[in-house]
């Protein structure tokens, strides 16, 4: 499903953020991608959704090879993956049922569809009847929820979330991990990229650990090990 | 296609309900830099109407011999009426010329008391020319010295042409000061006009990122704001108009008393130039906003 072959990120001041990377990752696995700060992560899930190019190896999702992607094709790469992140960014002068409905109505849906999709998908992240509340009116718990929604409203194959439960305190973040383990279930494959250490040893799934651009472990019921 | 339209004219609209804060005070600036603009239009309006009115006043006058007989003179006149450099001639009698004096004079009783000794009107009778147009002048002139009539006494145009010469030098001078001003203005507005917009952009970049984000089409990242861009102007311009006209009607009663005897109508002048001063504003004030705002979101959407 994704396949990263000897990739290698290296940044205008010679910086190299990623180090001949492999990896493989299949449909409907939920995977934690975990080490510490500035070891590449967020640049593995950039490349992933067409925000930055590997300077050199191979990315594939599904069929699709996006190493070269135009600028054009973009937006379509985006509809099929979702991406939640640790400040959510929901748009403030929205309510959370346009901040849903706007993924879908920027992609030209119809109407009678977004009338369809938008509560049944807020019902699954558990907002139904909070349609109308603004993002500064609810919890960072909701507000992550509602970001999961919106991610979700393409039914997209692949969810990355970068970060999801870094503002959020212990329950929420309970409720979040519960919520992505849900929708895994509905065989969306899951990249979880996480600083938390008791998160990643309760899911007990797959872990890879980068550190310095390099994967250093890669275990199908891995721990935290940095 | 006309689904995606709706939806970009209703993200511009909300944008900008939304965000009213933002909205009143980029409208503000736009209107600012309209009234900057539009008040140098009204100078150099202004300006141009004195000129053309004190041209106007200038005409050519004939003295005639003070015995000339009527018909003679009557003759002359149609002469000179032929012309084609002649848009008028006007015959001042003797008699009309010391009734004109005297009315100029009658605050003046040792004037009139000196014209009541000499027991006699001293006034020479004359032909006032008014030109088809005053840069013919020069020509007329020298058309008036070649005319053979034993009734004039005097041709001295010497006066006029200086006066004229510098009108002329005045006019072009203002001209030239006043578009190079007009120019400076226009591009200092236009700075101002760019900036604000670049930074009513600056305000909404999380939501261009977030567009990116969802996998909106460039067509939904732009359109939005280049659409408001066009709204802030169309606005902006309204207003301008709604209060433009009230304010000139304020001034042209003080433009009248200053411009004593000189048609200077600056209401009339905007109105039959509205379309023309308002729409070339609204036109190229909206080009600039929608460049600054292009420029602005494709900062923020790079991919």
């Amino acid at each position: 499903m994704i396949k990263l072959i000897d990739v290698n990120k290296i940044y205008k001041n010679k910086i190299k953020v990623l180090d001949s990377i492999n990896l493989s990752i299949k449909a409907g696995e939920f995977v934690s991608l975990v080490g510490q700060s500035g070891t590449g992560k967020t640049t593995l899930v950039k490349i992933l959704t067409g925000e930055e190019r590997a300077s050199s190896g191979k990315v594939w999702i599904g069929d699709w090879d996006i190493t070269r992607i135009g600028k054009s094709e973009i937006p379509y790469l985006r509809r099929q993956i979702g991406v939640i992140f640790q400040d959510f960014k929901l748009l403030k002068k929205k309510t959370l049922g346009e901040n849903i409905s706007f993924a879908l109505q920027v992609c030209g849906k119809s109407s009678s569809k977004i009338k369809k999709i938008v509560p049944g998908v807020m019902k699954i992240v558990g907002l139904a009847g909070k349609e109308n509340r603004y993002p500064d009116e609810v919890s960072g718990g909701e507000q992550q929820r509602a970001a999961i929604a919106r991610a979700l409203v393409h039914q997209p194959k692949i969810l990355l979330a970068d970060e999801p439960t870094g503002n959020l305190d212990a329950i929420n973040t309970s409720e979040i991990i519960d919520l992505l383990l849900k929708i895994n279930n509905f065989g969306t494959t899951i990249i979880l990229v996480s600083h938390n250490r008791e998160v990643v040893n309760n899911l007990n799934r797959r872990v890879i650990t980068i550190d310095e651009g390099r994967i250093v472990s890669d275990r199908s019921r891995g721990k935290y090990i940095i | 296609m006309f689904l995606s339209f709706l939806r970009i004219l209703k993200f511009s609209l909300q944008d900008i309900s939304r965000n009213v804060w933002l909205s009143v005070v980029t409208v503000t600036i736009l209107v600012l830099s309209m009234l900057s603009i539009n008040t140098l239009i009204l100078l150099r309006a202004i300006s141009d109407n004195a000129v053309v009115a004190i041209k106007e006043k200038i005409d050519l006058s004939l003295y005639l011999k003070p015995d000339a007989p009527e018909s003679e003179i009557l003759e002359l006149k149609n002469k000179i009426n032929s012309m084609e450099r002649v848009r008028a001639v006007k015959y001042t009698s003797k008699q009309e010329a010391l009734d004109f004096f005297r009315d100029k004079n009658k605050n003046n009783p040792e004037i009139l008391q000196a014209i009541l000794e000499l027991g006699k009107n001293p006034l020479s009778p004359s032909l006032v020319i008014v030109p088809e147009n005053v840069d013919m002048i020069p020509d007329l002139i020298e058309e008036l010295r070649a005319i053979d009539s034993d009734v004039v006494e005097s041709r001295d145009f010497s006066d006029n042409r200086v006066l004229l010469e510098k009108i002329n030098t005045i006019t072009d001078r203002i001209s030239d000061v006043g578009f190079f001003i007009i120019l400076v203005f226009i591009i200092t507005s236009l700075l101002v006009v760019y900036n604000s917009i670049k930074v009513a952009v600056y305000t909404q970049k999380r939501e261009i990122e977030i567009m990116r984000l969802v996998g909106a089409s460039n067509s939904f990242i732009y359109l939005p704001f280049l659409f408001s861009a066009v709204i802030y102007t169309l606005m902006a311009i309204l207003i301008i108009i709604s209060v433009s006209f009230p304010l000139l009607g304020i001034l042209q009663p003080y433009l009248e008393l200053f411009f004593v005897d000189y048609n200077i109508n600056v209401v009339s002048y905007f109105v039959e130039n509205v379309w023309t001063i308002f729409g070339w504003q609204f036109i190229g004030i909206s080009v600039v906003n929608v460049i600054a705002s292009y420029l602005a979101v494709s900062k923020y959407a790079k991919v």
